[in-house]
């Protein structure tokens, strides 16, 4: 409208009008000609594109179609143009030669036999109607098919500048509940300007959903989880309560790492994901929650309670790329994020003796140095993996040249006896040639020479070389930057099952004999396969099971739920290290049902001596098993939840997470 | 050569009109014209009356830009008192210099005089400058709609007395150029009016239109703005449901309700600018009507009053998988059928209710019904349940509007292959078509008292017809563009029209004269609503919404424009205290309409520039829906506002 610059049209050129008439056939059209014939057909064509405006607006339309034209057309008993039907615009291409310029639309061959072989093109839907609500007295719900109540610009703005919200004195958007009555008048007659305060009330729906959706992304029901996290990731109106999210999942993660808990941690960090998944949230406020969260579950020394055996490297690889989309998404330059992420996993990879190291010292100073000075492999892991995610150059500039020392470590771990730890460097060294190979093979030429190799490389220099030979011979692998992750679709991470079989991802029958077994463990007495002799500091027996007991125990507050797991646990766990057990036999808990008639409770909470039971909580025949049981043996089955549901003829009592606790 | 000779030509014309033989014979042995020439005079009369008057400028056309600089310095220059209105002056004197230069063949100089000046034209007049700047031959003016609008019309400038005796002053200081007075003489009519110089604000509220503004003589009619006599309907007895609150609490509701019915019945009595109810015949009400009538009245009983403190709920209907293909929608007084207009020509109608479509019986079927039966209306009917949803086909176009008549029975449907279509929601088939349209029809409206529709159209016409006559009743015309959408009055006495060029009209039905004109708008209208009170007309175009008084003809405020797209649909709530707005950018606002009246009562449209204050003051919500641009909108009798759109995908 007002734009500074008065452009009153463009116009067709006297070259189009010779070009066009060369193509039908008229060779030298004169000059004079050409331009009476550019004028009158600019005249036209606009006056044509006038009318079919007109078309447009009373389609109701912002856009102007080809059935416009057409219609416009029809009002001037002018023949309309068949067969321009085109969903899109079409792009005008560009062509000069022999001093002449072109604009042109570009016409593809179409072959006739392949539109007749075609399948048919799939019948388009028929047009539905649907209802909802848009309002409810004036309130928008935050229902799906609503836009987000705050929009994630809006979102990002208030981020970076929280002033802004605070200056819209009056908020006229649908979300906000309407101010009316006496706060307006207020507001009306109030000459002093008073800050506002933003309001960080739920609502009570929005508290149930809360707790609905925590309890289900952390409980032991796969299908409600995947409703959870769908529901995590494609909401609209989530940003109210973003701030408990990411408290819930930080606050959580401290806990279960302190706790070993690996089923636990890989939930919140698929609700991390889920969150980053959401289109319409801007998670920038929260990343100092997030972030260390999911740095710890990367390269935390130990994620799980028996690193033989189970399969935490898939959790790290899983926190590692979510960490590099972070980074990808939230990386600005004034945040610096990618940086300080970078240069904390290098100073993870940073060999405490990398200085002797470069100056040319031998390995053995390397290996004698002390074993608990040394960053745990499952770091080192966690690490190259968080670096790895973070591209080729990353992987070139941080990893590479740390190789060596690297390969000393896996070397010496693999020479070694702990079980552990070879699986550890075995389980390194695998993921150091599958990131490293790439980038070598573009850093070097051909031959590949394993001396070169194990000069430059050390240890590792031969299997890269190896690596780098199969990648180079195999043409698919000709991808370059190897490193680069499939961040979609990871499977749903399950930690192994205490086979005896080295780790990996296990599903259904498995995890449910784990469940069996377990459920031996703590109700059947004579069978004492404690399946880990580590220790965590706090033990903690907690299996309740699915069905709930109305009379709950009176330490039990009912409405408990997740918020008091989160904040209070870790305070109870650590300060006053006491084994607080709660036992809640199945009907199917063989042993421990003598009445079988229903569910039994036995709380014990803070057990000095393992035999003080909570007064009047269950009957004494269950309540001496469990006793005997909190005694013998340190079982930490803490927090386990339960991985697959009703497979088992007898359903296990179900391990649910530490919201029972309160 | 022949141009050259056009003077000469003209003049010869002007002796040969006026019956002057023998100059006529000496001028042509002097110029020597052939007889070739001579024989083909027929020069338009608007280019002869420029060629004489002015034929002398024609060979400087550096005298233009002379003539406008120094207008546009005396209009700066006056006092501020004159200045707004003056400045009214610039436009149509720009755009008949600009075409008074192309008819001369100055079409570089015309090209230069519109670069330099066109920019400094006010920001609404850009839109008409794009589409004359098209025009840059002499050959092209004629069959130009818009050039030949502005050469065959006068335009409209109001000025104070002051302002004109100043302006006639400079005038005559200007000897040197005839070019503005020749200007001003042919093609601009200058209004005076009593009383000091308009402010901007209040000279910006009515200009806009595509031939300035209204004058004040045009709207001095009177309009009978209030409402018609309602006619006695007996409530049936309630049904079930109202029955049994009755026999809770026996005496109270009783009680109110018959006071709540006594003011729907009241009210029209007192009204002076109510019309007689036999001003316009009216149709006498069947039976089913009167059963309809009821069920509104008991309904409207049960109303919600809604105000600021209350807002409504509004129920938002998705046309899904209908891209851009949807173009109409109309929800039924009942609320209970919505029809959707679709752009390949086809018309579909969806229950809202739980109660499926059903059709009639056949012929034979209805024979053996007893026509006595009180269930007559049920037995014609199908038992069977029929489908939630039926289409009807028969239009060869995109169907541009579709609406239900006061009692369900009927749909109308206006389309591009300019006929109007009417069927039967009972057998489902189409029952007339109504051809009198050229050019495609845009819009079409009941009366709200059935019977009556109008229909508007892309011939730059309205026209009301009755259902049982194939030919229009009357033919509204004057608008000097497509007439884009109609709206009946409350009291079926008069019809509203809004139009491409700018312009709102009232028209009686009863003469089929034009009652009202009314300018302000800055754009095409798109859409028109009535307050429930008759007095009011709202509009919306193009982000704009403007209120207009019917009594006086002048906007009674000018709503903030806070829609970013054209508006296409406006609902009043039944209690009138709410107007809503749907827009094409996907919101909803809520209006509260008692502040607006309430301000146009209080003073004439104050000063527009605090817009962020009134916008406070007048806009109560905005709704947003997910990528569905609103196409309707529609409050039930219980106030319950219903929107509809049709989602366009998350692109």
């Amino acid at each position: 409208m007002g734009d500074s610059e008065f452009a009153y049209g463009s116009s067709m050129s006297v070259d189009s009008m010779k070009t066009i008439a060369e193509s039908i056939g008229i060779a030298n059209l004169g000059d004079d000609a050409a331009k009476e014939l550019a004028d009158d057909v600019t005249y036209r064509l606009k006056l044509i594109v006038q009318d079919s405006m007109k078309f447009m607006h009373h389609s109701k339309r912002q856009k102007l179609s080809i059935t416009d034209i057409d219609n416009a057309l029809k009002i001037k008993n002018i023949e309309c143009q068949y067969g321009f039907i085109q969903p899109d615009s079409l792009p005008f291409r560009f062509a000069s030669g022999g001093g002449r310029e072109l604009h042109f639309v570009e016409e593809k061959e179409v072959d006739l036999s392949d539109i007749l072989s075609a399948p048919p093109p799939k019948i388009p839907l028929d047009v539905s109607v649907r209802a909802h609500w848009l309002s409810v007295d004036g309130v928008q719900p935050t229902v799906p098919e609503n836009p987000p109540p705050l929009s994630k610009e809006a979102q990002k703005l208030e981020s970076v500048d929280p002033i802004s919200k605070l200056s819209k004195p009056t908020n006229k958007d649908a979300a906000g509940k309407p101010m009316c009555g006496k706060a307006a008048r207020l507001k009306a007659s109030e000459s002093v300007h008073v800050k506002q305060l933003a309001t960080h009330e739920l609502s009570v729906e929005q508290q149930l959903y809360y707790k609905e959706i925590t309890e289900a992304c952390v409980g032991s029901d796969e299908g409600r989880r995947a409703e959870a996290l769908q529901s995590l990731a494609c909401d609209p109106g989530l940003h109210e309560m973003l701030p408990r999210m990411c408290t819930f999942i930080s606050e959580g993660v401290k806990v279960n790492v302190v706790q070993n808990n690996l089923a636990l941690l890989i939930y919140l960090m698929r609700m991390v994901k889920a969150l980053l998944d959401n289109q319409s949230l801007y998670l920038e406020k929260y990343l100092h929650e997030l972030i260390p969260s999911v740095s710890t579950c990367i390269v935390s020394r130990q994620l799980c309670l028996r690193p033989e055996m189970d399969n935490h490297w898939a959790l790290r690889d899983f926190a590692a790329r979510l960490m590099a989309q972070i980074c990808k998404t939230f990386n600005t330059s004034t945040n610096n994020l990618q940086t300080r992420v970078t240069r904390l996993f290098a100073k993870a990879l940073q060999c405490p003796s990398q200085t002797n190291n470069e100056t040319g010292v031998g390995p053995s100073m390397v290996t004698s140095m002390k074993e608990s000075e040394k960053t745990p492999l499952a770091s080192l892991y966690g690490a190259v993996q968080g670096l790895a995610e973070l591209g080729p150059e990353v992987i070139k500039v941080f990893i590479l040249p740390r190789v060596r020392w690297l390969g000393e470590r896996v070397e010496g771990a693999l020479s070694g006896l702990g079980g552990a730890d070879r699986l550890a460097a075995g389980n390194l060294k695998h993921q150091l040639l599958k990131v490293l190979a790439p980038v070598v093979r573009q850093l070097r030429q051909p031959p590949d020479l394993p001396e070169e190799y194990k000069r430059d490389y050390g240890y590792l220099g031969p299997s890269l070389q190896q690596a780098v030979g199969k990648i180079r011979s195999s043409p698919s692998g000709g991808g370059g930057g190897g490193a680069v992750a499939v961040v979609t679709c990871t499977p749903p991470l399950v930690p192994a099952a205490p086979s005896p079989s080295h780790s990996h991802i296990s599903h259904g029958a498995k995890t449910v004999e784990t469940i069996a077994t377990r459920s031996v463990v703590i109700s059947a007495a004579p069978a004492p396969q404690s399946p880990a002799p580590s220790t965590p500091p706090p033990q903690k027996f907690v299996i309740v099971s699915q069905q709930k007991a109305p009379q709950v125990v009176s330490t039990q507050p009912a409405s408990g739920g997740h918020i008091v797991v989160h904040s209070s646990q870790p305070a109870i766990v650590r300060s006053q290290n006491v084994q607080s057990v709660v036992v809640t036999s199945g009907p199917a808990g063989g042993a421990a049902g003598g009445a079988a008639g229903g569910p039994q409770k036995v709380v014990v909470v803070g057990v000095q001596p393992p035999h003080h039971l909570a007064p009047a909580a269950a009957p004494a025949q269950p309540s001496a098993l469990t006793a005997a049981h909190v005694s013998q043996a340190p079982v930490s089955v803490v927090a386990k939840p339960v991985f697959a549901r009703g497979g088992a003829a007898p359903p296990p009592p179900e391990l649910d997470d530490l919201s029972h606790l309160a | 050569m022949a141009e050259k000779n056009t003077p000469l030509l003209a003049v010869l014309q002007l002796l040969r009109k006026y019956n002057l033989k023998g100059t006529e014979d000496i001028l042509r042995k002097e110029a020597s014209l052939g007889d070739v020439e001579f024989e083909n005079l027929d020069l338009p009369e608007v280019e002869l009356a420029s060629i004489l008057t002015s034929h002398h400028t024609e060979s400087d056309p550096y005298s233009y830009e002379f003539a406008y600089d120094n207008l546009k310095k005396f209009i700066e220059n006056s006092l501020d008192v004159y200045k707004h209105e003056l400045s009214t002056l610039l436009y149509p004197v720009f755009v008949h210099m600009y075409l008074a230069l192309i008819l001369y063949d100055h079409n570089e100089h015309a090209a230069n005089f519109l670069e330099k000046f066109g920019v400094e034209q006010e920001d609404y007049y850009q839109d008409d400058l794009k589409r004359l700047s098209i025009v840059k031959h002499k050959d092209q003016i004629k069959g130009n709609e818009l050039a030949e609008i502005y050469s065959t019309n006068k335009f409209v400038v109001q000025l104070s007395r002051d302002a004109s005796s100043q302006l006639k002053r400079f005038l005559q200081e200007q000897k040197s150029s005839t070019v503005i007075i020749n200007i001003i003489n042919n093609h601009i009519q200058v209004e005076v009016h009593d009383g000091p110089g308009r402010t901007q604000a209040q000279v910006r509220s009515t200009t806009g239109g595509l031939l300035g503004e209204a004058t004040k003589n045009e709207n001095r009619t009177k309009v009978y703005y209030g409402l018609l006599k309602e006619p006695d309907i007996q409530v049936l007895p309630a049904p079930v449901e109202d029955e049994e609150e009755a026999e809770e609490t026996p005496d109270k509701p009783k009680k109110k309700k018959a006071k709540k019915e006594n003011i729907f019945m009241k009210k029209p009595k007192s009204d002076p600018n109510a019309p007689p109810n036999d001003r316009i015949p009216l149709p006498e009400l069947k039976e089913t009507d009167k059963i309809e009538k009821g069920k509104a009245i008991r309904e409207a009983s049960k109303r919600i009053q809604l105000g600021p403190e209350s807002l409504p709920s509004i129920c938002f209907y998705t046309l899904l998988n209908s891209g851009h293909t949807a173009i109409c929608t109309d929800i039924c007084d009942g609320s209970t059928l919505l029809a959707v207009g679709f752009s390949n020509s086809c018309i579909k109608v969806w229950t809202l209710t739980p109660v499926k479509l059903r059709g009639m019986k056949s012929a034979e079927k209805l024979l053996d019904i007893d026509r006595e039966a009180g269930d007559v209306l049920v037995r014609m009917m199908e038992e069977r349940d029929r489908d939630t949803c039926r289409s009807l086909y028969g239009h060869s176009g995109p169907v541009y509007k579709v609406a239900f008549d006061p009692f369900k029975t009927m749909l109308l449907s206006a389309s591009e292959d300019s006929t109007v279509r009417l069927w039967s929601l009972q057998c489902w088939t189409c029952l007339v078509v109504y051809r009198g349209h050229v050019w495609p029809v845009w819009d079409v409206r009941w009366s709200p008292h059935g019977h009556y529709f109008v229909t508007s159209g892309h011939d730059r016409t309205a026209r009301l017809w009755a259902t049982d006559h194939h030919q229009p009743l009357r033919i509204f015309s004057g608008h000097l563009s497509d007439v884009d959408c109609v709206q009946f009055h409350p009291n079926s006495n008069y019809v509203a029209t809004g139009s491409s060029d700018r312009t709102v009209r009232l028209w009686d039905c009863l003469t089929g004269t034009q009652v009202r004109i009314m300018t302000g708008h800055k754009s095409t209208i798109f859409t028109l609503a009535f307050s429930v009170c008759g007095r009011w007309l709202a509009s919306g175009g193009n982000g704009e919404l403007i209120v207009w008084d019917i009594s006086t003809g002048t906007p009674g405020a000018i709503l903030p424009p806070l829609h970013t797209a054209p508006i296409h649909a406006l609902a009043f709530s039944r209690d009138g205290t709410i107007l809503s707005s749907g827009s094409l950018d996907c919101s909803i606002k809520l209006w509260d309409f008692n502040a607006i009246t309430e301000e146009a009562n209080g003073e004439e449209v104050s000063s527009t520039n605090n817009a962020v204050q009134k916008e406070d003051k007048y806009l109560l919500r905005s709704f947003a829906t997910k990528n569905s641009p609103i196409k309707g909108l529609h409050f039930t009798r219980r106030n319950l506002l219903l929107a509809v759109g049709s989602y366009e995908g998350s692109s």
